[in-house]
């Protein structure tokens, strides 16, 4: 009796060590056979914050009986797309239900995604894109060959929002059009930084304040064909601006992300002016949407020194996905349903992906935006900027040559090394992440 | 019949009993093999070839000798190897944490098996000096990085007793950023020494230390003279699995200094540098510093194993 125990024992444990790794296989088998026409019952989304979340579960209706699961990792680091990279690379050995069905991407890589076969058309999944989406857009989401896969549901034309007060007691004036008049180029903006600086406040409160209004108008791509590595003389001129800004003490050393330049939205806030899209508000501008700290009306919006975009979130279709009905739904859900997409603008301060949306609240006399703003037509102000954005000289290296750059220079900006050392660091983590590109010869 | 009988009773004598604790043992050795051992050949075969990814376009994997050591070991343009800065780093910041580790470890292990002490309520003490060591690294650290971030309450408090000014960043300091970590190691493990060392003291005939203070040894000459040299081999253990614990320091610089290892790369560990190949799952150079690693501990290992053996070669102690 004790040997038939020790022995079943024994099995049970063996069995249990190789189970784990036979079993997925043989769900794969069975699965994909019975799954591939019909739709599945699980749609995977992968994603690496709340945002779209947040909007998805509030206007978005689920099929019957569709379960939606959020694999959410945060971008730090890299962390989302090694995990995305992943799933998307194992995509065709996982279980239908475990496949990823949409993915979310930013502009600084989806590159990466929509040049591959982990995406597919839109074609295929019977999504048309409508005439009403921003040209840049559909390029953006679409392949070297012009093979469109996924739509975006925001456009992110961006400006710059400034604090009313502070406008006044710095130039007398606080009305929209006298500051865009005092900031409409570089030169006039560094002078407004020094007159700030007189009366005791930041022009901006990150040293990386205006990276991306630098690196956005840039004239040629990080890498060239030939792999080599391009300094855009933009980036060069953010270098010289942000060393004139820390010398003279108009902004903070600060990342763009960090809580030492949120707070400055504070009332408390000694911060003039800040660079965002319309997803600024919301993502960015918490503390100055604070009851208590914070100042509703204080803020106003203007184009600035140079136009520019930032960021975006794209939803793209994982090549694979068995619910391509649901994803079709979804697109047209946050792109071409009006009523949701007026939801999104009234509701969520977003600029929507939709110009006939765009323009109906752009001249709507009655439309103001009281959430953050004090009542300025915010939709009318990107609506304008929105009509020049292209895409162009992207590359796929671009979130670790722009993060990057940014990173390895804080160390130079706020003290702790020279300008050599820093950008021999930042060579050096190029050379990590992709041995591939030529460095110049240092 | 009875023969038979005989027969298999005989037979049953010599059965061996010692099959079922290898039968018992064996998911282990699978486990080790399939889990540890192949992964371990396979990093040692990887790390001859050039194979990374840009984005889900996957280079290689080409074979390339010894490329990969060779570009670890190339001074960069002004002459440092970074492998040897970063293997300096991690040596710094594992002695400077391992230091005050041992000695306040040792005192605690003392004090607390002392019979002329009696401190009471030791199993309150206990208890708490080993708490740190229960949360998870990573949010230890964390915990730290808020403590002292540019927007955190000690940098708050400082600045309003006047100690440093707006400008003061703990972060763009070496030494700060340094001795947080070294702190958090030391708070996170001297709890955990010092229960290993009380047990090895704990081992110690109480008869050696009663008959030494009747001989007139004051409680400096004991602990030289009778608790040191018979916790030797408890304490060895201790300091070598603490060295290759150090050697693999990865999650509390990597949290605080958000990956980068500020300043200047001056926190970043070994691991931390094989992690950040791994961000193209570069499986040549990553597999390349982990064998170099490898050979680190294994050498460590090595003398650990002398230094244990060595007292009882020579049969003067048994």
């Amino acid at each position: 009796m004790k040997k038939l125990i020790a022995i079943v024992l024994c099995l049970v444990m063996v069995v249990a060590a190789v189970a784990c790794t036979s079993k997925p296989a043989t769900e794969t088998k069975t699965e994909t056979k019975t799954e591939t026409a019909a739709q599945g019952k699980v749609f995977n989304i992968y994603a690496w914050n709340e945002e779209f979340k947040g909007f998805f579960e509030k206007y978005y209706k689920v099929p019957e009986g569709v379960t939606v699961n959020w694999i959410i990792t945060p971008s730090d680091n890299g962390a989302y797309q090694q995990k995305l990279d992943e799933a998307l690379l194992n995509q065709a050995n996982a279980a239908a239900d475990d496949k990823v069905d949409m993915f979310l991407a930013e502009a600084d890589y989806i590159g990466k995604y929509v040049n591959s076969d982990a995406t597919m058309s839109i074609d295929a999944i019977g999504f048309k894109n409508a005439d009403t989406m921003y040209e840049y857009t559909i390029k953006a989401a679409s392949d070297d060959k012009g093979v469109c896969k996924g739509v975006s549901f925001q456009c992110c034309p961006a400006a710059v929002i400034y604090r009313k007060s502070i406008a006044k007691d710095v130039l007398g004036v606080d009305d929209p059009a006298s500051v865009q008049a005092a900031i409409d180029s570089w030169e006039k903006f560094d002078a407004v930084a020094a007159k700030a600086k007189e009366k005791g406040y930041y022009m901006t409160a990150s040293f990386a304040e205006t990276f991306r209004t630098f690196s956005n108008n840039c004239t040629m791509p990080w890498v060239d064909a030939n792999d080599n590595l391009q300094f855009d003389p933009m980036i060069t001129a953010w270098i010289d601006q942000t060393d004139n800004y820390i010398k003279n003490g108009y902004t903070l050393t600060a990342g763009v992300w960090d809580a030492e330049k949120t707070n400055e939205m504070f009332k408390t806030g000694k911060t003039m002016c800040f660079f965002g899209p319309a997803w600024y508000y919301n993502f960015c501008m918490t503390n100055a949407m604070d009851p208590e700290q914070g100042c509703v009306g204080d803020w106003a919006i203007v184009q600035g020194p140079q136009a520019y975009f930032w960021g975006g979130t794209w939803l793209l279709a994982a090549a694979g996905s068995d619910n391509t009905e649901m994803l079709k739904d979804i697109f047209e859900s946050f792109t071409i349903n009006e009523e949701i997409v007026e939801n999104l603008v009234k509701n969520e301060n977003q600029y929507p992906n939709n110009t006939k949306i765009a323009e109906k609240y752009a001249n709507d006399p009655t439309y103001g935006n009281t959430a953050i703003l004090d009542g300025q037509n915010d939709i009318a102000v990107f609506a304008e900027l929105a009509k020049n954005i292209k895409w162009e000289n992207h590359t796929n290296y671009d979130q670790i040559l722009n993060e990057g750059l940014q990173n390895k220079l804080q160390e130079y900006f706020n003290g702790s090394v020279d300008k050599d050392t820093a950008m021999k660091n930042f060579y050096q983590l190029i050379k990590e992440t992709y041995p591939n590109i030529k460095l110049p010869a240092a | 019949m009875e023969t038979i009988e005989r027969e298999t009773r005989k037979k049953r004598k010599s059965v061996s009993y010692a099959k079922w604790g290898y039968i018992f043992i064996a998911p282990f050795f699978i486990a080790y093999f399939i889990f540890t051992l192949v992964p371990q050949f396979l990093t040692i075969y990887n790390s001859f070839f050039e194979t990374y990814r840009i984005g889900l376009t996957q280079v290689g994997p080409n074979f390339v000798w010894f490329d990969n050591y060779k570009t670890l070991f190339t001074p960069d343009a002004d002459g440092t190897i970074l492998i040897l800065k970063y293997a300096l780093n991690t040596m710094i910041l594992w002695i400077a944490g391992a230091l005050p580790q041992f000695v306040i470890a040792m005192l605690l292990a003392v004090f607390f098996t002392s019979y002329r002490l009696n401190i009471k309520g030791q199993g309150f003490f206990k208890t708490v000096i080993y708490m740190p060591n229960l949360i998870m690294a990573a949010a230890f650290s964390m915990l730290f990085y808020t403590l002292f971030s540019r927007v955190g309450p000690i940098q708050a408090l400082l600045e309003s007793w006047g100690v440093i000014d707006h400008t003061f960043d703990f972060f763009a300091i070496r030494v700060s950023v340094r001795g947080m970590i070294a702190l958090m190691n030391f708070l996170m493990w001297f709890g955990n020494t010092t229960i290993v060392l009380m047990a090895g003291i704990m081992g110690i005939d109480q008869s050696l230390f009663e008959s030494a203070t009747i001989d007139g040894a004051n409680s400096v000459q004991v602990f030289f003279r009778i608790t040191m040299p018979l916790l030797m081999p408890i304490f060895v253990y201790c300091l070598i699995t603490a060295m290759i614990g150090g050697i693999q320091m990865f999650d509390v610089p990597q949290v605080l200094s958000k990956g980068d290892g500020v300043p200047n790369g001056t926190t970043r560990t070994l691991v931390m540098y094989l992690n950040g190949y791994l961000k193209t799952r570069n499986l040549g150079m990553s597999g390349a510093i982990s064998v170099v690693m490898f050979i680190i501990t294994g050498g460590l290992g090595g003398i650990v194993y002398k230094m244990l053996s060595a007292p009882y070669k020579d049969g003067s102690r048994k």
